[in-house]
């Protein structure tokens, strides 16, 4: 009897996995959801925007006066510039996104002619490209500047980023992007998952670390420990340099495919980005 | 052929150090870890940083005329692999827990 009752157990677990592993992404997200929302009970779900201060009042009180007089301001201005600055063959962003480049709310999303995901970022260099000029680096500087400006005016724009399903590709991409997520590296051994999910608004050592979702909606960001902007890549190879495992190339298919999923979790939210991080 | 036994003495030292610490000039062994820490990244994707910080550090110690302490830092270097090698293969069978439900 007890053999019976261990294998029907043993069954069921194994069933509950796979069960797991077969859930789409829409069932992905709600679950995801529900986590942050039983976890943090007094975050309204709007607000999971915002990062860790969402969840640490002691610190919301800071940010709210550092947003006052915001360290990514200059950043936008830049980003206006250079937005608007005109290429060598007298074209310029504006050509390519419109005249404010207000279209955030547009990406990531799932290119089914080349099949891969297309980031702002990438958007922005193959507009560049395509107009004989030298893309910016990935990680910070112009390229940063520029999104910042584009963000600015994209301010309250829905997250909405889709997996087409008649296209296997984009699933698998989005998957991968999940796997990425959860998947434990370096030799710290640390999955995103850890300190974003399972331990978020836990210390390590003297910082909280934030929950995962709403991580995607405010890039980029002027941290306090970089002292300038960065992309959203930029911060995926910091976390991992932090949990000592080799980053990945920015806008390469690991961050981009984590990206696509990370901000497929964070669908329903705002965009309001540029933002003040730690 | 010739990557076939390649891939074998490369296998033989994955699966034992006690193998991979004997015989050999020091630069083999450095040669050897290097060799595995690229194999592992390409077959899982797994790479370490202090892994490439072990290896530039025996190269460095070997060009100083440290022998043992090069010897030391490749085996280390190896050691790492080793470990990034089972967290990719633990990782591929397990990381669907940690997935809310």
């Amino acid at each position: 009897m007890k053999r019976i009752i261990q294998t029907t157990l043993a069954g069921a677990i194994g069933l509950g996995v796979a069960f797991s592993a077969l859930a789409g992404p829409v069932d992905d997200q709600a679950a995801f959801q529900k986590y942050y929302e039983s976890r943090f009970p007094n975050t309204p779900t709007e607000d999971f925007a915002n990062g860790v201060y969402s969840i640490l009042p002691e610190a919301r009180e800071q940010w709210e006066s550092i947003e006052e007089f915001p360290p990514y301001e200059l950043a936008i201005e830049n980003g206006e510039k250079l937005y608007h600055s005109k290429f060598a063959n007298g074209k310029s962003l504006a050509d390519c996104f419109g005249p404010e480049g207000a279209v955030r709310g547009q990406y990531p999303f799932w290119d089914k002619d080349r099949g891969m995901v297309m980031t702002m970022e990438r958007a922005v260099n193959e507009c560049r490209e395509a107009n004989g000029e030298k893309p910016y680096r990935w990680k910070k500087g112009k390229i940063a500047d520029v999104t910042a400006y584009m963000s600015f005016n994209s301010r309250g724009q829905e997250v909405k980023v889709e997996i087409p399903t008649d296209d296997s590709r984009a699933l698998a991409a989005y998957e991968d992007g999940k796997e990425h997520f959860y998947t434990k590296r370096g030799q710290l051994n640390f999955a995103c998952a850890d300190c974003h999910l399972l331990t978020a608004g836990n210390l390590y050592r003297a910082d909280t670390t934030s929950p995962a979702f709403g991580h995607a909606t405010s890039w980029p960001v002027f941290r306090s420990k970089w002292q300038s902007m960065g992309t959203l890549h930029r911060r995926f190879a910091g976390c991992h340099n932090n949990i000592r495992a080799n980053p990945y190339k920015a806008q390469g298919t690991e961050y981009s495919n984590l990206e696509y999923f990370v901000t497929y979790m964070s669908n329903g939210l705002e965009f309001n980005g540029p933002a003040a991080r730690k | 052929m010739k990557n076939g036994l390649k891939n074998i003495a490369l296998g033989l030292a994955l699966m034992s150090p006690l193998a991979f610490a004997g015989n050999g000039t020091t630069a083999a062994h450095i040669e050897a870890a290097t060799g595995a820490y690229k194999q592992v990244a390409k077959e899982t994707s797994y790479q370490w940083t202090v892994t490439v910080q072990a290896i530039k550090a025996a190269k460095k110690a070997l060009e100083q005329g440290d022998d043992a302490g090069a010897r030391r830092l490749a085996h280390e270097a190896m050691n790492l692999v080793n470990a990034t090698r089972s967290q990719a293969k633990i990782e591929a069978e397990t990381w669907q827990m940690r997935v809310p439900k």
